[in-house]
């Protein structure tokens, strides 16, 4: 009996999983999306390390060449230091203090270690303009070129755009589109048409029946903070509590 | 679970053709529109599995993405001793553990809720049933450890040969043959308690 019911469970999983009918589209996409975020990374990090290895490079040469080395390295090595004391305040024996005069360089160059930490990372550099205009969602569907350092990652985040308008406004197929503006959200949660995606998406789950999730999903909108369709999530908001 | 792409030295494929060689060679260069290629061929199999073995539309979405997303770096490993499905097949495997154990507890919290999904159809009682059932097999493979359940996935579900599985997961045929006695032994006993009807 059980060994028919195992049997049988297997057949129906491999029948059920068969073919899901997804065409993989959002994926795809997605993957493409993944790819070229890679290749953006890759690059930012090399245009970040090739400057810095060729200024230490060239310092180094610079140093070696006038016969400074020796001093620039202890200068280095006191700065550090100095930068390290705090780290250790309430010592019983403090440390001896060093033999040695600190050579002058020391005295000139100042601890880096704040500029370091207040440096903009370049994620909040791209950060998403804020106050987008607020555009109606049929026109997004021809994005127009934005001012971006990788036109390419543009292409694949607007092609999940576009995938996930296909399905709203053409199929009228709200499943797919939630999917849809989920994938697009997951890949530019910040990205040019994220509000825009937002609001698609809560009319996705309005239109799904999954009103105390819609109803989340407006709540930003209707409240004005995110600068778009402010009256119309209001009303929405309002027939829902009806 | 092995910890990477372990490939047993089997007969390798005759003759790489000079297109698959261009291909893989357009992969390693993580190429996009060779990855694209790659997916378009292939990903109807790897979603195939994916969902088979994590029992969860949105987890398997997820597990295929990776696939393609490492697949660049996993070619590195590459050397035609399989063909590209399997090799597919074998880095999803790798990838799978995160997406296995996060497909679980969702499924856990949905049956205490109650909130299993349920989708419409035409034909509702035999769809319903062949609904019922793989999911009670779903849930059942939930209790066994991954290298189990990748390997009843593989033979029993996907009724590759013990030689592919082996292929795949890089243990040898007496380990994937053992492996797949005790899963069908621990959901035998899984499934007795909660028969159908």
């Amino acid at each position: 009996m059980t060994d028919d019911l195992l049997k049988a469970a297997t057949r129906a999983l491999h029948e059920e999983t068969a073919d899901d009918g997804a065409d993989g589209r959002f994926t795809r996409a997605r993957v493409m999306a993944s790819l070229h975020q890679g290749k953006v990374k890759r690059r930012t990090r090399l245009a970040f390390i090739l400057p810095v290895a060729a200024c230490l490079a060239a310092g180094t040469a610079f140093g070696a060449a006038t016969g400074r080395l020796p001093a620039m390295l202890h200068a280095i090595s006191e700065v550090v230091s100095y930068g390290r004391k705090p780290a250790e305040p309430k010592r019983s024996s403090p440390q001896p203090a060093p033999a040695q005069k600190p050579a002058p360089a020391a005295k000139q160059v100042p601890p880096p270690l704040a500029e370091t930490a207040v440096a903009p990372t370049p994620a909040a550099a791209q950060a998403k303009p804020s106050g987008a205009k607020a555009e109606p969602a049929l026109s997004a569907a021809k994005p127009t070129p934005a001012p971006s350092s990788s036109a390419a990652f543009q292409d694949a985040d607007g092609d999940l755009y576009r995938l996930a308008h296909e399905a709203h406004f053409d199929a009228h197929d709200y499943g797919r589109a939630l999917a849809g503006w989920d994938a697009y959200l997951r890949s530019a949660p910040n990205g040019r048409f994220a509000t825009e995606a937002r609001y698609n998406r809560a009319i996705c789950l309005l239109r799904l029946g999954r009103d105390s999730e819609a109803r989340l999903a407006l709540e930003p909108f209707a409240s004005g903070r995110m600068g778009y369709r402010q009256t119309e999530a209001r009303q929405l908001l309002d027939e829902l509590s009806r | 679970m092995t910890g990477g792409l372990v490939f047993s030295p089997t007969a390798p494929l005759d003759e790489a053709s000079q297109d698959e060689q261009d291909l893989v060679a357009r992969l390693v260069a993580a190429d996009p529109a060779a990855v694209g290629e790659v997916y378009d061929q292939h990903h109807r199999a790897v979603r195939a599995f994916a969902s088979r073995l994590v029992g969860d539309a949105a987890a398997a979405e997820d597990l295929v993405h990776e696939v393609f997303v490492t697949l660049p770096r996993a070619m590195r490993g590459y050397r035609f001793e399989s063909s590209l499905r399997t090799f597919l097949i074998s880095i999803a495997v790798n990838h799978a553990r995160h997406h296995v154990r996060s497909a679980t507890r969702r499924r856990a919290a949905m049956s205490r809720l109650a909130l299993e999904p349920e989708g419409n159809s035409a034909d509702p009682e035999q769809v319903q049933r062949r609904k019922e059932l793989a999911s009670l097999l779903t849930k059942a493979l939930d209790t066994l450890p991954l290298e189990q359940r990748v390997t009843f996935v593989l033979c029993e579900v996907e009724e590759r040969t013990s030689r592919e599985v082996s292929e795949i997961t890089g243990v040898p045929e007496g380990t994937v043959r053992t492996r797949l006695h005790h899963a069908k032994k621990k959901l035998r006993e899984e499934l007795s308690p909660r028969g159908l009807e």
